[in-house]
């Protein structure tokens, strides 16, 4: 067993979920450090001293010109070579809401239909249907089948959203077909209504179930080697069952017990604890 | 160099929308009924540099256009490419920012366009927007249309109208730069001239001082040692520069100084005879019960000198809390104005002690009525497109700091139609001691320490923004006092600062406000006793500001940071890391005198005493004579039901969720109570819960009271129930009434007896009477103000066009949590719950809600009679502890507090939230008027919900405490509310939630 996996959550420039995003990953075995993008950028700090690399929710340069769009080509023009390597050695990578947009834009999401990644942007993540910014609870379910490392074992949780630009779009069904073939279509907004395991539609649900009019009802998407994820949502936000609105009600849902958190661990930890895990177990 | 034009816009195609058009069509629908078929947009970029347009060309869709998503051009219309638009609109408005004005995507684009050319050193951007209208219809004014889309003190507007759409011309704006300034060397102003002369150099330079005021800056400047020390520095001896006189405005004005709040009032009470001086309200009502709070606890570390009061939280953590107005600007420009207020406090807390981390946002607003059809004075915009833009602008600059706004109001009144009250909280928290050993909340600067100047850079937005914001409002009102905001700038300087801190580089820090560097670093040289500031050296926006410009020039995103010499080198190595702006342009002394220089020259040489302490106490009068209002009679037939379905829907009581689910609440992943709570998460949240630090259950309660229409009957009511309402919200959240701190913020229209202010004794008498409650309220609770403001010129217009606010205090407050996972939140949970009421209603229908409704339908004539009164105020504390403990220990979980509509909306507001009915019985809860019983709005209650088998034992818990029981929740889908053997009313749960839901929601819809 290897020692705590060192985990680079990236701030600077508009970024704002970094703190929190570090202490998920502290919290279930890893060693975060928040490093600022230009450190990796000047080369005074180097992504091979991390295995897990997470970009987190915020307005990166206040997502004028698309959202994710100018911290995507700072990635892409600047930090090309250090991304390359790190997804050929087969280390994690997850970017959030913001994140997620950044991810989608240097394209590593959805990437090539090959394991390593060519930086070009198949799918943009564009302004919600009903033209608001929001913040609201959604229920989001899990492609089990997804190659996805991350969402191991998950299959359905409670979830905040808190976005403008989360509309998930690609050029043509084709394109959805074919990551829906290799189950990289890992998350998807669902009725809660539905039994769990079979609310995924490829009908595009009424918001707010659906809180961004997304195609397909797509919330996160994989790489093919399923090492590089992306989600709207918040999974950090729901790391303790005390941030469920539910709470209150006695009903908030989440393990019986962690070690993290005792009887109070949210839903979303595991995300970040699948992480660690896959990188104590194959790195 | 060339300009280029770029545009895009989005794609056309299966399951693709355009929705930047569509949110403009929908909201022509939701605020004036006019239905069109599409909108369309284009994003315009206009880019002035020396790369080649063809190479710009090449590189569209690597930076503009989204290839997934939009479409882009170059150098072309694309309204006039018929592949982009086969059809013809029939109107075409386009609107891009007025020169100097703050452009945040063009300067995003800017540092894009430099990742991808980074030789492209000189270039600058700026951006527009097109908006192609179809099917728009014939009746729609095309330049009203134009003006709905925008603001013409900082943008302007083109249009197309249907002959020039159909012949093709279609508008474009083009590059424009703001004509280069010429520096002007500072100016001797001449003091010597006649009184009426003196008032008339206040008045036209802007400078909001008065004749008094102004005598005492002419006597400085007769004084023969003053003329001395001024010979031997090498300035003019016996007059003052015009820097010197636009510092000593700033410094002097009310919005700093706060001169109404420190004036000596001679105070007489028509009902009681009472004939006394009160030498400053702020002192005698405010401070001195805080410091004599401050002698008994251990936890109020630093109260009113820092730019926010700070509580130690724990052994580890101190918090604070600051709150501000920005009313004036947002007047002006609704998005502009809020956007800076939000942003301008978050610096206030970067600035508290060493540098607090803003944490959460707190906003509470107050516009006319968003459906006001009367008449609309001149140069006021419509009570709707100020609340879409100071939400947007509040929304904007919250989101992209990453602040939660955790909790806030939203209230209507057609005063408000003249100047709405924009207030804007944060909280923060810090280490209580930085790695290197310094308790965070003291700054410590010693003369010979560098000042910087941090952030943004200065140009002539924001010159005379606190002088301005000390005046009424007019039509002559200037656009420089307006600024907007760009959050990512002072994201990335708040990054900054805090590992600036953190590795111990900073010994004072202050943010740049009202009054820019004259005021920062004046006030932060009030620690060393003195400062030397080179303007020279300050970066600027545009070439070509005079000194004092600089000086005074409120410039967003602006810190004011000391540094060590020996650390001026590693805090350049981080400003080059977060590529934030950060530039020396001061040195602390320990002289005396707040000295200026424009490279060699000395152009204000001020002692730092007299800037700071010389401004004259203003002599006030005061008079309370108890205004008529006639009496508030019920109807003698009433259908309760009706009325409660009515009362649901009225503004200050209807659901706001539609604008507050905007906010980004739960960044930080913090957020324990959200701002709307229950089964759908729709029902009404009392007060904001965080737990800050990750993985610990600690909490932190933020709530707020406001109360404004009390000051119909009674400012001092007035106040008493804001302070009331904070600290019940707080106590549902299960605050620790042992552990709260309050901040009282005064928004009043002006005191002054004058010709513009006949009735300016009476304002002022509403002030005292506010204050003297405030602090027989505040003692009581054992309730410290640690921080706060006042706004004391929230008026519009003159004479019989004259509109003045309602005396407004809002009060915050932020208090201990002990465990976040025992809380309560005000939705039903389960059939079988057991109703109580905690605390009594008393016969107080004055100014209620039910009673403007009614008045305003007709169907009563006043509004009249006792208003809410807080007569016990230390018996309710005993019964706010005993609720909140209960709780803290889990024995109730459903709690709401009483206020707008009482007891009635309580109650139909805990049933929407838990989508339960419930049976109730007023009987036996108050005084014998059941219109009190039902819709009153006594101070002190609570209805809280109970489990069944822990009923006992929370009776036991309140015993002594005035409990009565209610009745229960219900399976079924109604509220039925008896009063003994009557039966009051029957509402369904989902016509109520309706009522609640509709009346506010102004999206247009989502399809």
């Amino acid at each position: 067993m290897m020692s705590a996996p060192k985990v680079a959550v990236l701030f600077g420039f508009g970024i704002n979920c970094d703190h929190e995003t570090a202490a998920v990953f502290n919290l279930v075995g890893g060693d975060a450090e928040r490093v600022h993008v230009n450190h990796f950028i000047s080369g005074e700090r180097s992504m091979e001293e991390f295995q897990i690399l997470a970009v987190p929710g915020g307005f990166s340069f206040g997502d004028h010109l698309g959202s994710g769009r100018l911290m995507g080509n700072r990635m892409r023009f600047a930090l090309r070579d250090q991304l390359h390597a790190f997804v050929a050695a087969g280390k994690p990578i997850i970017g959030i809401c913001n994140g997620f947009q950044v991810l989608v834009k240097t394209g590593l999401l959805p990437g090539p239909n090959a394991p390593l990644p060519d930086f070009v942007q198949r799918a943009s993540l564009t302004l919600n249907d009903s033209g608001r910014y929001e913040d609201r609870w959604v229920t989001l379910e899990f492609d089990g089948n997804s190659p996805c490392i991350w969402t191991k074992g998950m299959t359905r949780m409670d979830c905040p959203v808190r976005h403008g630009e989360g509309k998930f779009v690609m050029p043509s069904t084709t394109d959805f077909d074919a990551l829906a073939a290799g189950h990289q279509l890992t998350v998807r907004y669902v009725d809660p209504a539905t039994e769990v395991g079979s609310g995924m539609t490829d009908e595009p649900l009424p918001f707010p179930l659906s809180p961004n009019g997304s195609m397909r009802n797509i919330a996160g998407v994989c790489d093919t080697t399923g090492l590089v994820f992306g989600l709207m949502p918040h999974p950090e936000a729901v790391y303790a069952k005390w941030l469920h609105p539910d709470h209150t009600r006695n009903t908030a849902p989440g393990p019986e017990h962690s070690e993290a958190l005792g009887a109070w661990e949210g839903e979303g930890l595991q995300m970040f604890r699948n992480a660690v895990e896959y990188v104590k177990t194959n790195l | 160099m060339a300009v280029t034009r770029v545009e895009v816009t989005p794609k056309i195609g299966p399951g693709m929308r355009d929705v930047r058009g569509d949110v403009v069509r929908r909201q022509l629908a939701a605020d004036h009924n006019i239905n069109i078929d599409d909108v369309r947009s284009i994003v315009g970029f206009l880019i002035k540099s020396e790369i080649d347009p063809g190479a710009i060309a090449l590189r569209v869709d690597d930076l503009f256009a989204d290839p997934i998503i939009e479409d882009g051009a170059t150098n072309t219309l694309l309204l006039s490419n018929k592949e982009h638009f086969p059809s013809c609109p029939s109107t075409v408005v386009t609107v891009g920012f007025k020169a100097g004005v703050t452009d945040n995507p063009g300067a995003a684009a800017l540092d894009g366009f430099k990742t991808i050319f980074p030789t492209s050193e000189k270039s600058a951007i700026s951006t527009y927007i097109t908006y192609a209208f179809f099917g728009l219809p014939h009746e729609v004014d095309v330049q009203w249309l134009a003006k709905t889309l925008h603001n013409n003190l900082i943008q302007r507007a083109l249009v197309a109208d249907q002959n020039a759409c159909t012949a093709g011309q279609w508008p474009a704006i083009e590059y424009t730069e703001k004509p280069p300034q010429e520096f002007e060397a500072p100016l001797h102003v001449n003091m010597e001239i006649p009184d009426q002369d003196l008032i008339d150099l206040s008045e036209t330079g802007l400078l909001a001082l008065n004749l008094e005021e102004m005598q005492t800056i002419q006597a400085h400047y007769r004084d023969a040692d003053v003329r001395a020390a001024r010979t031997a520095a090498g300035i003019v001896a016996d007059a003052p520069t015009d820097v010197e006189l636009e510092c000593l405005a700033q410094t002097w004005s009310e919005h700093c100084k706060h001169k109404i709040f420190a004036s000596k009032i001679h105070h007489i009470d028509t009902e009681t005879g009472e004939d006394t001086i009160i030498d400053s309200i702020f002192k005698t009502y405010i401070m001195k019960p805080t410091h004599d709070m401050q002698n008994e606890v251990d936890w109020l570390l630093s109260v009113f000198h820092d730019n926010s009061g700070v509580i130690a939280w724990d052994d580890d953590w101190s918090v604070c809390m600051k709150a501000e107005t920005h009313n004036s600007p947002s007047a002006l420009d609704p998005y502009g104005g809020a956007m800076t207020g939000i942003v301008g406090v978050n610096r206030d807390i970067l600035g508290t002690g060493l540098g607090a981390r803003p944490i959460a946002n707190t906003d509470v607003f107050c516009f006319g009525p968003p459906d006001w059809e009367g008449d609309l004075p001149d140069n006021l915009f419509h009570p709707s497109r100020v609340f879409r833009g100071v939400h947007a602008g509040v929304r904007v600059g919250g989101n992209e700091s990453g602040i939660p706004t955790v909790n806030g109001a939203i209230v209507f009144d057609d005063r408000y139609i003249g100047k709405p009250l924009v207030y804007c909280g944060t909280i923060g928290i810090m280490p209580r001691r930085l790695p290197d050993g310094r308790e965070s909340h003291i700054k410590t600067p010693v003369a010979g320490d560098i000042v910087y100047m941090v952030g943004g850079k200065v140009g002539y937005d924001g010159i005379h923004g606190a002088t301005f914001s000390s005046l009424e409002l007019t039509e002559e009102s200037p656009s420089s006092a307006v600024q907007i905001g760009d959050p990512i700038t002072q994201k990335k300087m708040v990054d900054m600062v805090l590992e600036a801190r953190d590795t111990g580089l900073i010994t004072c820090i202050t943010d740049n406000g009202a009054g820019g560097l004259s005021s920062s670093i004046g006030e932060m040289a009030e620690y060393t006793n003195g400062c030397e500031i080179d303007l020279a050296k300050v970066p600027l926006k545009q070439a070509g500001l005079s000194a004092w410009e600089i000086l005074v020039s409120e410039s967003q995103e602006r810190m004011t940071i000391a540094v060590k010499a020996e650390d001026c080198a590693a805090f350049d190595a981080l400003a080059t890391l977060h590529e934030v702006e950060a530039t020396p342009v001061a040195t602390f002394t320990d002289t005396g005198i707040f000295h200026v220089k424009y490279e060699a020259a000395t152009v204000a040489y001020l002692p730092i005493e007299f800037l700071h302490d010389g401004v004259p106490q203003l002599q006030l009068e005061s008079e309370w004579i108890p205004p008529k209002v006639e009496a508030f009679v019920p109807p003698q037939a009433a259908n309760h039901a009706d009325l409660m379905l009515r009362m649901l829907a009225r503004p200050n009581i209807a659901s706001k969720e539609t604008w507050v689910r905007q906010y980004d609440h739960e960044v930080i992943a913090q957020t324990a109570i959200k701002p709307f709570v229950g089964v759908k998460r729709d029902g009404p949240g009392d007060a904001g819960l965080i737990a800050p630090i990750h993985g610990d259950p600690h909490g932190l309660v933020i709530s707020c009271g406001i109360a404004p229409r009390y000051s119909d009957i009674d400012a001092g009511a007035m106040a008493a129930a804001s302070i009331d309402e904070a600290v019940r919200n707080a106590v549902c959240a299960g605050v620790d009434v042992d552990k709260i701190a309050g901040l009282d913020n005064f928004c009043w229209p002006d005191s002054i007896e004058s010709v513009k202010t006949p009735d300016g004794r009476f304002k002022l008498a509403q002030l005292v009477r506010a204050n003297r409650e405030l602090e027989r309220v505040c003692r009581a609770y054992r309730l410290p103000c640690v921080s706060g403001k006042d706004s004391m010129k929230n008026d519009y217009g003159t004479g019989e066009k004259k509109i003045s606010i309602p005396p407004t205090l809002l009060f915050s407050v932020f208090g201990d949590q002990p465990d976040v996972r025992f809380t309560a939140t005000s939705d039903l949970k389960q059939p079988g719950e057991r109703l109580y009421l905690v605390g009594r209603s008393h016969n107080e229908l004055g100014a209620s809600e039910i009673s403007f409704m009614l008045k305003e339908s007709g169907e009563a004539s006043g509004v009249g009679g006792t208003p809410p009164q807080l007569e016990h105020p230390e018996r309710n504390l005993a019964t706010y502890r005993a609720l909140s403990t209960a709780i803290q220990t889990g024995l109730i979980q459903t709690a709401h507090d009483c206020s707008e509509g009482g007891v009635g909306v309580a109650v139909a507001e805990m049933c929407i939230g838990g989508r339960l009915g419930a049976t109730i019985d007023l009987d036996g809860t108050g005084d014998e008027n059941l219109w009190a019983r039902l819709w009153g709005e006594s101070l002190g209650r609570f209805v809280v919900a109970v489990k069944p088998e822990k009923e006992h034992e929370f009776i036991a818990w309140m015993s002594g405490q005035p409990i009565t029981f209610l009745g229960e929740a219900v399976e079924g889908p109604n509220l039925t509310i008896n009063d003994g053997y009557d039966e009051i009313l029957t509402a369904d749960v989902e016509a109520m939630v309706a009522s609640w839901q509709g009346a506010l929601d102004m999206t247009g819809g989502v399809e």
